[in-house]
């Protein structure tokens, strides 16, 4: 990344902080973007109970960089649902900046999933009828953010991630690792708490997949974002601040890189 | 999120799916307008009839042979009495009776300077016509005498047929009159008659007299072939309290050989006929709009199925249940107002455009046909607009609840 790039994320992400003190109403003290405290997810189906997580326990630091790694079926994507609030647990608890986010109602949650959680999917997940600016700027949208300041902190963001020529595109039009960007672009626009990036590099080729990580990285390191990142590789994995290493649905390992 | 956001996202999804959406529109359209076409024709034919009613004195009857048809004025009965002079002189002296106006009608081929037309003819006693139309005007000329037998009044739609820059006749011309019939031994004569125009009437809001050349009776009898059979007897009571005594004591004498209705029975019993079309109608339509909105269920429905990763996002970057409702409600409420907006304006053009294709000849006989133009009342469409656009958000609902209630995590993982 350009130091100009830099220095303008850098710039934006402070203004963005500055108001989202003031946006929220339980400004939370502790260094700790996330706690999890015996989280436990049980499915009961026909086919008999599954335990896909027993009572894990963790907490990330604001401005970490954690990846999530295990096995196909230990429980890393359940995990990640439940942090960001798509489902709920079976028992235990999760605190983003210390708000009990299952003792909210569907509203309350659907409010902190739009200001304090941002997400990146495999697959994007972005809104192919509509263009690229759009798609960034929905959320601030869906927050109530003014069109010019929405307007404006998208295209900003957009050209810190080197993809604002491409605002005006449809995202079905672009290569994987622009879709992969406009993205992590949509994810920033609120100045969430947390980003949670669910097998990011999943649907990338190697190369885009690195390009796609290094932003990431950037964004952790340069600009103290706390990012939650699901993988299956290690490789990538060992490059964050911290693995936690998930078996059978229990935290197997929690290494610091 | 703001309403002009939301606007613009749902209106984004409609024109995505351009073919769906049309097709759709197309159904509210269809609705809509059929309500709105029925309901123009409907309330068009309504004042037609009226108007025509009210041009009516309100102490004639009308005496028929056989029991008489509400739905036009010919006998429709086997066991019927032959109107002529012994029938008339009975009827006069039944009391409570200012006047007995026997008339004779049929249609005959018109020929003036080399043009043609059809034309009903009323025979009757000229200077009688005001005992049934009271308000009868002239653009020209006057009466003709009750035995002048060359002489003959044409009525407005005559003079002026519709479609045609220049006047078919102008006074004191002389216009022919060409009337065949079959005898009894099955032998086709043609009787050929010249009559001087000596009034032309103002339009008189009658179509039967608009559209008729009035001669004297004698004429009548010979250019038709009636041998003194009368078509019809205009009976004017003494006041018009009482005619319904009048139309007692008529079928009291002749009971089912001789008919005889009021202006006011007629007009009941259309009436009557009108608003059980008007109940159909709206039935009619209100199918068609239901068949729209049940269009408008399936197209969101399947666009809540096709979109469920759409919302699945939407939700896990903090969209509300009440926005996905929202942002669905308004794609339905887009379609119900692009719907029922056409749906109006189509409704009024189809409607005269199909009151011009069902132009006719509404009281039998010859002469030029008749337009009735549909009439469309300001409210009446504003409710057919509104019921349009609720039907259409109403149909709105379900798709957008499902949608709404969707978890993020399942709406996620669909592929």
């Amino acid at each position: 990344m350009s130091s100009k790039r830099g220095l303008i994320l850098k710039n934006m992400t402070k203004d963005l902080v500055v108001e989202k003190s003031a946006q929220n109403e339980i400004v939370d003290n502790s260094s700790f973007a996330l706690q999890v405290e015996n989280l436990s997810k049980i499915y009961d189906s026909t086919a008999g109970r599954v335990v896909a997580l027993d009572k894990i326990s963790f907490s990330i630091k604001k401005g970490e960089f954690v990846s999530i790694v295990g096995p196909s079926g230990s429980g890393k994507s359940t995990v990640l649902n439940m942090v960001g609030a798509l489902d709920r647990p079976t028992s235990g608890k999760i605190y983003i900046d210390g708000i009990d986010i299952f003792s909210l109602n569907d509203s309350e949650i659907a409010t902190m999933r739009n200001r304090r959680i941002g997400f990146i999917f495999q697959s994007f997940n972005l809104i192919n009828r509509t263009t690229v600016h759009k798609n960034v700027k929905l959320p601030g949208i869906i927050a109530g953010m003014s069109s010019s300041d929405a307007n404006y902190r998208a295209l900003k963001i957009l050209e810190s991630l080197g993809i604002a020529d491409k605002k005006n595109q449809k995202p079905v039009n672009l290569s994987g690792g622009q879709q992969q960007r406009v993205a992590i672009a949509r994810s920033l626009i609120n100045n969430p708490s947390i980003i949670l990036a669910d097998e990011p590099t999943g649907n990338l080729d190697t190369k885009t997949g690195e390009d796609v990580f290094d932003m990431l990285k950037m964004l952790s390191h340069k600009f103290k974002r706390t990012i939650i990142m699901v993988t299956h590789n290690p490789e990538l994995a060992e490059s964050t601040d911290r693995s936690i290493l998930l078996k059978d649905g229990r935290i197997e390992k929690d290494v610091f890189n | 999120m703001n309403p002009k956001d939301l606007f613009l996202l749902s209106f984004e999804a409609l024109v995505d799916r351009k073919v769906r959406t049309l097709l759709t529109i197309l159904m509210v359209v269809l609705g809509c307008s059929l309500v709105v076409v029925l309901n123009g024709l409907s309330a068009g034919q309504s004042a037609f009839l009226e108007k025509q009613f009210n041009t009516l004195a309100a102490n004639v009857l009308f005496v028929g042979s056989g029991q008489r048809s509400l739905s036009s004025f010919a006998s429709s009965s086997s066991n019927s009495l032959i109107i002529n002079d012994v029938i008339l002189q009975k009827i006069k002296s039944l009391p409570n009776i200012s006047d007995v106006i026997p008339e004779y009608t049929g249609s005959v081929q018109m020929n003036s300077q080399g043009n043609t037309q059809r034309a009903s003819i009323v025979a009757i006693d000229p200077s009688k016509l005001t005992v049934e139309l009271p308000n009868l005007d002239y653009v020209a000329g006057s009466t003709v005498n009750a035995n002048d037998r060359a002489s003959a009044l044409v009525g407005d739609t005559i003079v002026n047929p519709p479609g045609s820059d220049s006047a078919f006749v102008v006074l004191g011309q002389t216009i022919k009159a060409t009337s065949s019939y079959t005898d009894s031994s099955g032998k086709q004569t043609t009787v050929i008659k010249n009559f001087v125009v000596s009034g032309i009437l103002k339009p008189s809001g009658n179509t039967m007299i608009d559209r008729s050349i009035i001669i004297n009776l004698d004429a009548g009898n010979e250019l038709l072939h009636k041998q003194n059979k009368y078509d019809q007897v205009i009976v004017a009571a003494t006041t018009p309290d009482d005619v319904d005594t009048v139309q007692q004591e008529i079928t009291a004498m002749f009971g089912k050989t001789l008919g005889a209705t009021t202006p006011k029975a007629i007009m009941a019993v259309r009436q009557q006929a009108a608003s059980g079309n008007a109940a159909f109608i709206l039935m009619v339509g209100i199918i068609a709009l239901v068949v729209g909105a049940v269009g408008i269920v399936t197209t969101l429905y399947n666009s809540v199925t096709e979109r469920i990763r759409e919302i699945g996002t939407m939700k896990a970057i903090g969209a509300q249940n009440t926005t996905i409702l929202a942002l669905f409600i308004v794609e339905a409420s887009l379609i119900g107002i692009i719907g029922a907006s056409l749906g109006v304006i189509i409704g009024i053009g189809g409607g005269y455009v199909m009151s011009i294709a069902t132009t006719s000849s509404p009281m039998g006989g010859g002469g030029p046909s008749v337009h009735i133009p549909p009439i469309f009342a300001l409210m009446d469409l504003i409710k057919v607009w509104f019921l349009s656009f609720t039907l259409s958000v109403i149909a709105g609902m379900y798709p957008a609840w499902k949608a709404s209630k969707l978890s993020p995590m399942v709406a996620l993982r669909r592929e």
